[in-house]
């Protein structure tokens, strides 16, 4: 069954429980304790050791129908985490066979079998997995593998106060995802999307295993317009390969043309 | 420290005599200074002083300015090894062309020696580049198409094989010596694509700089090889047959690397702020040292003169343009992949298409 992670993120609090869970159950280490100036979001970014991140977003700008007591403002709030991309470049550019794609369609990465060759990295269009350097490997969410096979659902989502972080199986979710677009739009906030529910809508990935529930455009959450999976632009690059080949085979029969001992 | 307090100063916050360390991430490497892990290159960057400077309004929307990509974490043993695993390629090309067109076998024998060390001291450069050198091997583990660095890694193994048993015989005769040619052909054949897939290897990524040069890419690597492998092997003692060829060779990819970085130009200027990461900062300074030396070594190059110092003076200005050029792609790739605006800004044009 293809699960995955819908995240809606007009609910979002920002408790940041997704992180903490997500850290607690993992056993992954804390990152420092250091103050950005980047709002209430002192996490900064995903990283190797870091696979849940909320973004704080603050707007000078109110939602639609939004009423606000002081001037024009809004949050952005959104616990941001590996997308499971249906293409993923991480896994079709992982040389060495660490990174498969799991019974529950997820992306893992296999910490015994991974060398650190840092590929995955530059093939993740959305910047996720990354090589921790003290460690030696590549590291990312794993959509609670363990607790899956276990029958449990992954641990941010269980701790999200809000249900904010919904898991559960891809086709339902999906359906739930568009029904609370088309709520938000009658209750006037017509700038919610969906970002990466499907192939449709984000063709460079085929669809994301966890998609969003946006209100502003996705640089504004960091998330890249359009994202694409580097095998989608392969078939360019070897072509071009193959034919600086031939040209290198040319100009070396040129160069011992006429060559005075046969 | 205690050792009360040592029990937890890995960040992870758990006594080992009541919990135990089973989760997935339990055994992942880290400092045990906070400070450290706080700066350790693998936790998000903190550090703001990394931070681009702010940029006017109307830019366009960023988190923070925070860059959307990771940055490559190669560090200079992968352009390293791009100008040497070049050099193998486009030795072992001209080596089975020299076989198979009745050129001297000493030529023959030295191309093939040059793939052979060239293939070893590569090997060498991506195993010191890995995060667990100890499991260099696991690159041999699957073969997956849709990894260039899989392909990649199985054509550099096969060349290897083949240059050097073609090396190891080139002084012999009869079945030997036949086998010794079977092998020079076949490290011929491997070169054409060892020369060249390094391109593919950056391109297929998400990081702008590389991406969107990915059809020229290949053809300024393969052209940069032919200039590496001919600059190396002019510095080496030749008869006048075998510096004709040699100088030949070299012309032509000197030639062909400077055509080609212009196309690389003309590729990435689609998008004006991925053609600045070519031309700003280290990337940029690269890019045009590499140009003037590439400039310098073809016209050294095609001086009448056989003399050592000619082609000392050639050979040298010529590989450095080849090692110049690869690691201006490089940083260029690193500093566009820096930038969440670089990111942006084509993705916005090919959204806008759909």
């Amino acid at each position: 069954m293809a699960t995955g992670f819908f995240t809606d993120t007009t609910v979002c609090i920002g408790c940041k429980a997704c992180e903490v869970a997500c850290k607690e159950w993992n056993q992954l280490p804390d990152d420092g304790m250091s103050f950005t100036g980047m709002s209430l979001d002192n996490t900064a970014a995903l990283s190797a050791s870091t696979w849940r991140h909320v973004e704080f977003i603050e707007r000078p700008m109110a939602l639609s129908e939004q009423q606000t007591g002081l001037g024009q403002f809004s949050w952005l709030l959104m616990s941001d985490v590996c997308k499971h991309c249906k293409s993923a470049g991480c896994l079709e550019n992982c040389p060495t066979g660490a990174i498969v794609r799991t019974e529950f369609d997820s992306v893992y990465v296999q910490p015994d079998i991974c060398n650190g060759c840092g590929y995955c990295v530059v093939g993740c269009p959305f910047g996720v997995i990354d090589r921790r350097e003290d460690d030696g490997r590549a590291w990312k969410c794993t959509l609670c593998y363990d607790r899956q096979k276990d029958g449990m659902e992954p641990a941010c989502a269980k701790a999200c106060p809000t249900d904010s972080i919904q898991f559960g199986d891809l086709d339902e979710l999906r359906e739930r995802a568009r029904r609370r677009v088309d709520e938000l739009h009658e209750r006037g906030v017509e700038e919610a999307y969906l970002y990466g529910v499907d192939a449709a809508d984000q063709p460079g990935t085929d669809g994301l295993n966890a998609f969003f529930l946006l209100v502003d455009k996705p640089e504004v959450y960091n998330l890249p317009p359009d994202p694409v999976a580097p095998r989608k632009y392969a078939a360019a690059g070897w072509s071009s390969v193959a034919a600086a080949g031939i040209a290198l085979g040319l100009a070396a029969v040129a160069a011992v043309a006429g060559s005075g001992r046969r | 420290m205690t050792k009360e307090s040592s029990r937890f100063a890995d960040g992870r916050f758990i006594d080992p005599s009541v919990g135990v360390l089973s989760g997935e991430a339990a055994d992942q490497k880290v400092p045990q200074d906070q400070d450290e892990r706080a700066h350790s290159q693998g936790a998000a960057p903190l550090d703001l002083r990394d931070r681009p400077p702010e940029a006017p309004e109307d830019e366009g929307a960023t988190y923070y300015d925070r860059p959307v990509l990771k940055e490559p974490v190669w560090l200079w043993a992968i352009p390293a090894y791009f100008y040497v695993g070049g050099l193998g390629g486009a030795a072992a090309v001209l080596g089975a062309a020299a076989q198979a067109g009745g050129a001297s076998r000493r030529l023959v024998a030295r191309c093939r020696w040059t793939t052979a060390a060239a293939v070893v001291v590569g090997t060498g450069l991506l195993i010191y580049d890995l995060g667990r050198r100890e499991r260099f091997l696991n690159m041999l583990r699957v073969f997956r198409r849709t990894s260039p660095m899989s392909v990649g890694s199985w054509i550099l193994a096969a060349s290897g094989g083949a240059a050097s048993s073609a090396a190891v015989l080139s002084g012999t005769d009869g079945l030997l010596g036949a086998l010794g040619d079977f092998s020079g052909a076949g490290a011929g054949v491997l070169g054409m694509p060892l020369a060249g897939y390094t391109a593919i290897l950056l391109s297929n990524s998400a990081v702008p700089a590389w991406k969107e040069a990915h059809k020229t890419l290949p053809f300024l690597f393969v052209a940069s090889a032919i200039n590496a492998g001919a600059s190396l092997l002019e510095m080496t003692p030749l008869d006048e047959d075998e510096v004709r060829i040699v100088q030949r060779f070299g012309t032509s990819g000197r030639a062909a690397e400077l055509l080609s970085g212009l196309l690389v130009e003309r590729e990435v200027a689609a998008n004006e702020r991925t053609a600045r990461a070519y031309k700003e900062g280290v990337a940029g300074s690269l890019w045009r040292g590499g140009e003037a030396l590439g400039v310098i070594s073809l016209v050294l190059g095609v001086l009448p003169s056989t003399g050592r110092l000619r082609r000392w003076a050639s050979g040298i200005t010529g590989s450095a343009a080849a090692a110049t050029t690869k690691f201006a792609v490089f940083y260029a790739g690193k500093a566009s992949a820096r930038d969440p605006r670089t990111t942006f800004e084509a993705q916005r044009k090919t959204l806008a298409k759909r």
